[in-house]
């Protein structure tokens, strides 16, 4: 091969973008999860026009409905009060997506950074950083988060701090993992030698070789945060009656299991739906840009 | 050496207990609102405050009470619980292996679960058998613990196969007191009866707290030994014709499963924390039900003990795990010449 | 009548499916090999050589892999129409092969006796013999000695990590020989061993041809090597022969020009062919005294201290301006931890190194040492960010280190890719989107940016495919003359360095035990050492083979590191 031809030789193939792309749109399960996130998104969004009962879902008595089956009018009946259930999850999934954004908005940038440093800087830094994050990973995440949440008082602010305080570990395992292993390679030495500073290095070098993990561990983790919340509520530590919460709803509808199933079913099946969404999403996500969790 | 390795693990857990100790005691201490106050309720007077106050070591400064503390867990002793008014330790100590129980059978079925079907997933990739068991394994992941609790409940209502709630049917009158575990002691006392009422108390819970670890460890399973499968010494076996079960079942399987060993460590804690759930929603009696009344009155020697146990709990199962994997890859344990 | 061919491959047709199509990758592929004999098939990658011996041993992947036509003969007998149970049990009992790279073809968790015992015993279980362990171990502890393997009892013991690579070959060689097959395969033997192992195992092979009546077909892509191990030679490119022949006439005489191209880039180590660099007489621009180096590891809690590793010992060079000074030495000869040291990233243990006069240590707190000399990486995927685009990663020394500014910075990354050779265009490239050659030029060019003098290049053509390596060479010396830069080559490739350094020193377990101008070095070689290492290079003409110094087995056996402990 002459000089000529080994530099003359152009590459004419799609970006990596559209490939990625490409292949996300052919995995069928990574299509449904983009759906079924960006319907729970507009459900919440759209919330008041979409709901049949929009008043269902402060506080509201009708005890003559009660304990309705689902029908046409209510699609998942009525609760042990007489609300609408389905416009009362559509309100739920508004206090879900909040505290999403709330918990990964602080969480993900602050266990990025400190992964960054961690894997990066190593040595006393590393042992700081990750020796505490193996403590917090020690402790069972919801009975940090109820020993919180409970010690003050309990509403979707504070489980927010709670959830949060526990969840920016996982962030900062992940991109330390990641961090170490591409701080390790020889183009991290060149830009050194180069001249670059730290923070060079950090954001424009490292960063970007961990978006893709951080995207994937992101969007896997909203359902997480969710099913998290669900479950604090459940137990009755997230928000406080009348606000719809999904968790709240399934406590308060699992003591009329058997005979009134929906009332416990139907917010359940809701949240399934949630997490699924983001989760087949997430998954998708990996899948498209073959990264490795 | 195997031993050394261990040991150098164990060090490490012991520097996290040690760890959570002060997270959780600081924690416990930011409590804005007195707990003596609370615990006497809110007719006690000043006196009685203040004299709680001494009892319970609030006077003094945070640093010490720390310290006598944690002098007091090495010994064994958690304090008194400002609930029952008992050694905590005895209470825990009471609760402990119900949930010790619990916890082994679910890892246990996880395992015999997960990981023969992660196997027969990998084998027969890309056919119904594969696409049914990622099917099962994502509703496990994304369905809530409390959901899979409540829609068993359901079923097991509308079909009365199962108990709903419960340890032992308390008309047999039996107590587990060799191990405390009341399977194995009903098979220690060959009393068959005890045993299958006791698993058929136990199999619900345990089916809804594996549900999320079934569903984990089966997919990694699965993208491990397809990884596995690519490899060349795989290949190579194959080209001196070695019979493709044993490959799979002897070469490939110990390799791959080192990956869901370490996950299944990793994901103990969450395990832990569901427990809480699937004890509330069964009436299973262990400390998880204990630990919730604990933390919403406020009792805070009980929190502290529940944290430091769940945490001890999953220390204790990750030596074990690294244990395993120390047993199967001999880079851990040999060293290089 | 003349006894049948061991094999015999007639217009084998083969594609691969996928996604509904397939892409044919064999066309009319003729083979014959008779007992006894010793047949190489060369080609570079994508030649379909390889995929040529998994379908003769029946290890396509499938149903991707199909056969489209053609036939495959064992002694008479079509393979292809055979049932799998019938194909399966040729498999390690008459056709044999020994796998490309000992490290990753064995399983890590098993011991070696494990995978030795279990290929026996399933392939005595095939032809349907009952053997008992003892009867195995036997026969295994016999194999390992044929392949000269010293004490087999601790070799089986052995995981797979704790053994070097030349015994790992050995015992992959030894795997494909416990059944006594008629024919065997290698897939380029040695590749991912030091050249003195690869020479080696050559004479391993050689020798069990002879002693077991074998019949051998050596699947490879380096031409030099099958001069000695072979016969007869097929040269396969683009999935078909392109010419077959005996050696000799495939290395006197080449007819096709694809064959004359392989040959030619085999870089020569004597004759006129050799292209001689002179050693100018210029001041020294980098001198060491006395380099030493020791690692020790960390200790770990509860285990015994591992000695201190001394990479280099004793090491004392000159390199001059203008040199294009090469260090030489195979794996774990210190050369990369030399490199390390002149370049400041590591601190050595005790010695000088000197710049121009002034001494490492004041060098590496000025900031403007790092204008002075610069490195280019062996490995171009992992030297370039693949998330920064081609300007991006060329910006970084440019504002650092050269503080250009934003407006200038267009304009001087133009000139480095002009320089490079490469079109402007490529600025806003990603590195996926570069071949290997085309990414190293990109680390040349970032290398440049800072103006060095001295230019450290650590391995920059191996990783690069033959043909490659040449135009990236040339471009080196274009760039020498153009800027008058001082080369310090770190390789373990002796051809290479042949024709392109005009000094050499060469290392050996840390010590450099020659040195000198090329010429010198390579016509008088004084260490036992360097002689035993040019000695095992493969040429591909007897008068190089002539040329070569000569080295006794005791004086072989005496240096080296012998591939059996």
């Amino acid at each position: 091969m002459t000089a000529a031809s080994d530099v003359a030789r152009v590459v004419d193939e799609p970006s990596n973008l559209t490939r990625a792309w490409r292949r996300f749109l052919r995995n069928p399960a990574a299509v449904i999860g983009a759906l079924i996130v960006i319907s729970v998104v507009a459900a919440a969004v759209l919330a008041p026009s979409l709901a049949s009962y929009p008043a269902h879902a402060g506080s509201f008595v009708d005890f003559r409905s009660r304990h309705l089956a689902p029908s046409l009018v209510h699609f998942m009946g009525t609760d042990n009060v007489g609300r609408d259930i389905f416009s009362r999850v559509l309100f739920g999934y508004r206090i879900s997506l909040l505290l999403v954004v709330g918990v990964l908005g602080v969480a993900v940038p602050l266990g990025v950074l400190f992964g960054l440093l961690a894997g990066y800087f190593a040595g006393a830094v590393e042992t700081a950083v990750m020796g505490f994050t193996n403590v917090m990973l020690a402790m069972p995440p919801l009975v940090m988060a109820l020993a919180i949440t409970a010690v003050l008082s309990p509403d979707l602010i504070n489980s927010m701090i709670a959830i949060t305080c526990l969840w920016w570990t996982w962030h900062c395992r992940l991109v330390y993992r990641v961090a170490k292993s591409v701080a390790a390679e020889d183009f991290v030495e060149a830009a050194r030698l180069a001249g670059a500073s730290h923070m060079h290095v950090l954001f424009r070098e490292l960063l970007p070789n961990c978006t893709a993990a951080i995207s994937v561990k992101t969007t896997l983790d909203a359902g997480f945060v969710i099913l998290f919340g669900a479950s604090l509520s459940f137990l009755g530590l997230g928000v406080q009656p009348p606000t719809p919460d999904l968790g709240t709803m399934v406590a308060t509808g699992a003591q009329f299991l058997p005979e009134m199933w929906w009332e416990a079913v139907m917010p359940g099946l809701a949240i399934l739906y949630a997490i699924l969404g983001f989760n087949l999403l997430g998954d998708g996500l990996r899948d498209m840009m073959d990264v490795e969790i | 050496m195997i031993a050394s390795y261990l040991v150098r693990r164990a060090i490490g857990f012991v520097f996290v207990l040690f760890g959570l100790s002060v997270v959780i005691f600081v924690v416990a201490r930011v409590v804005p609102g007195d707990p003596a106050r609370i615990a006497l309720g809110p007719l006690a007077t000043n006196e009685q405050v203040a004299q709680l106050h001494r009892e319970m070591g609030f006077d003094k400064p945070a640093a010490l009470q720390y310290f006598d503390y944690l002098g007091g867990v090495l010994h064994g002793d958690f304090g008194r619980s400002l609930l029952t008014n008992r050694p905590v330790a005895a209470d825990i100590a009471e609760a402990l292996p119900a949930t010790l129980e619990l916890v082994l059978f679910t890892l246990l079925l996880i395992m015999l679960v997960a990981v023969p079907a992660g196997v027969l997933a990998a084998r027969w990739h890309n056919t119904w058998i594969d696409n049914a068991s990622r099917l099962v394994s994502l509703l496990g992941v994304v369905t809530p613990g409390f959901v899979v609790a409540l829609l068993l409940q359901l079923f097991a209502s509308l079909f009365n196969f199962f108990p709903l709630t419960g340890r032992l049917s308390p008309d047999l009158g039996f107590v587990p007191d060799i191990t405390r575990l009341a399977l194995v002691d009903a098979l220690l006392k060959g009393r068959l009866d005890v045993f299958t009422d006791a698993l058929s108390h136990i199999f619900l819970p345990a089916l809804a707290l594996s549900a999320a670890g079934i569903g984990q460890v089966m997919r990694i399973t699965r993208s491990s030994m397809l990884d596995v499968a690519k490899r060349d010494h795989v290949e190579t076996l194959r080209s001196f014709g070695v019979p493709g079960w044993v490959i799979t079942l002897e070469y490939m399987l110990r390799l791959a499963c080192i990956a869901p060993l370490t996950i299944l460590g990793l994901e103990f804690a969450s395990l832990m924390g569901n427990a809480f759930i699937v004890e509330l929603v069964f009436a299973w009696p262990g400390f998880a039900s204990y630990g919730v009344r604990a933390i919403l009155s406020k009792d805070f020697n009980a929190v502290m003990a529940v944290v430091l146990m769940s945490g001890l709990f999953f220390v204790v199962a990750n030596l074990l795990i690294d244990l395993l994997i120390g047993l199967i890859d001999p880079r851990l344990r040999v060293r290089r010449t | 009548m003349a006894a049948d061919p061991i094999l015999e491959i007639q217009g084998l047709d083969l594609g691969f499916t996928a996604y509904g199509q397939t892409t044919q990758v064999l066309h009319g592929v003729d083979l014959r090999i008779e007992a006894g004999q010793r047949v190489a098939v060369i080609g570079e990658s994508g030649s379909g050589k390889t995929v040529t011996m998994k379908t003769v041993i029946g290890t396509l992947p499938h149903p991707a892999g199909r056969v489209l036509g053609g036939s495959i003969r064992f002694q008479g007998r079509e393979l292809l129409t055979l049932s799998r149970r019938e194909r399966d049990r040729l498999k390690g009992t008459d056709i044999s092969i020994v796998h490309q790279d000992p490290l990753t073809s064995f399983n890590p968790v098993f011991t070696i006796g494990r995978h030795l015992n279990d290929v026996l015993r399933f392939a005595d279980r095939r032809l349907g013999a009952a053997t008992d362990r003892a009867d195995r171990q036997r026969r295994i502890e016999a194999t390992l000695s044929q392949v000269q393997l010293k004490e087999p009892e601790r070799v089986l013991r052995s995981y797979p990590f704790q053994l070097s690579g030349g015994m790992r070959q050995r015992v992959l060689i030894a795997m494909a020989l416990l059944h006594r097959p008629k024919l065997l395969i290698a897939d380029e033997p040695g590749t991912a061993l030091d050249v003195t192992t690869q020479d080696e195992i050559m004479r391993l092979l050689n020798q069990l041809v002879s002693e077991e009546q074998l019949t051998l077909l050596m699947v490879t892509h380096n031409l030099a090597i099958v001069r000695q191990t072979s016969d007869y030679v097929y040269v396969m490119q683009a999935g078909r022969i392109v010419e077959h022949g005996a050696v000799c006439d495939i290395f006197g005489m080449p007819r096709m020009p694809y064959t004359r191209q392989l040959l030619d880039a085999i870089p020569p180590l004597y004759g006129p062919r050799v292209q001689r660099r002179e050693a100018h007489g210029h001041s020294a621009v980098i001198t060491t005294n006395g380099l030493l180096k020791r690692f020790v590891a960390p200790r770990r809690w509860l285990e015994p201290a591992s000695p201190p590793v001394t990479a280099v010992r004793g090491a004392t060079l000159s390199i001059s301006r203008g040199d294009i000074f090469g260090i030489a030495g195979e794996s774990g000869s210190g050369k990369t931890t030399m490199a390390r040291m002149i370049m400041g990233l590591l601190p050595p243990t005790s010695g000088r190194i000197a710049i121009d006069g002034r001494s490492i240590e004041e060098l590496r707190k000025d900031p403007a040492f790092r204008h002075r000399v610069q490195i280019v990486y062996q490995n171009p995927a992992s030297s370039l960010n693949p998330r920064r685009t081609v300007a991006q990663t060329l910006a970084v020394p440019l504002a650092f280190a050269g503080s250009v500014g934003r407006g200038e910075r267009n304009a001087r990354i133009r000139n480095l890719l002009a320089q490079v050779e490469l079109p402007a265009q490529f600025a806003s490239r990603y590195p996926h989107q570069l071949s290997g050659g085309q990414k190293q030029r990109v680390a040349i060019a970032r290398a440049l940016a800072v103006e060095p003098e001295i230019l450290v290049l650590d391995e920059p053509t191996s990783a690069l495919d033959v043909s490659v390596q040449k135009t990236v060479i040339d471009l080196l010396l274009s760039l020498r003359e153009q800027l008058g830069l001082t080369y310090l080559f770190i390789s373990h490739d002796l051809s290479l360095m042949r024709n392109f350094c005009n000094r050499i020193a060469v290392m050996f377990r840390g010590e450099i035990c020659e040195q000198g101008t090329t010429e010198a070095v390579f016509e008088h070689p004084r260490h036992a050492y360097t002689r035993a290492l040019i000695a095992s290079i493969p040429v591909i003409s007897e008068a190089e083979e002539r040329a070569k110094p000569v080295v006794t087995l005791e004086e072989r056996r005496a240096v080296l590191a012998s591939t059996v402990q």
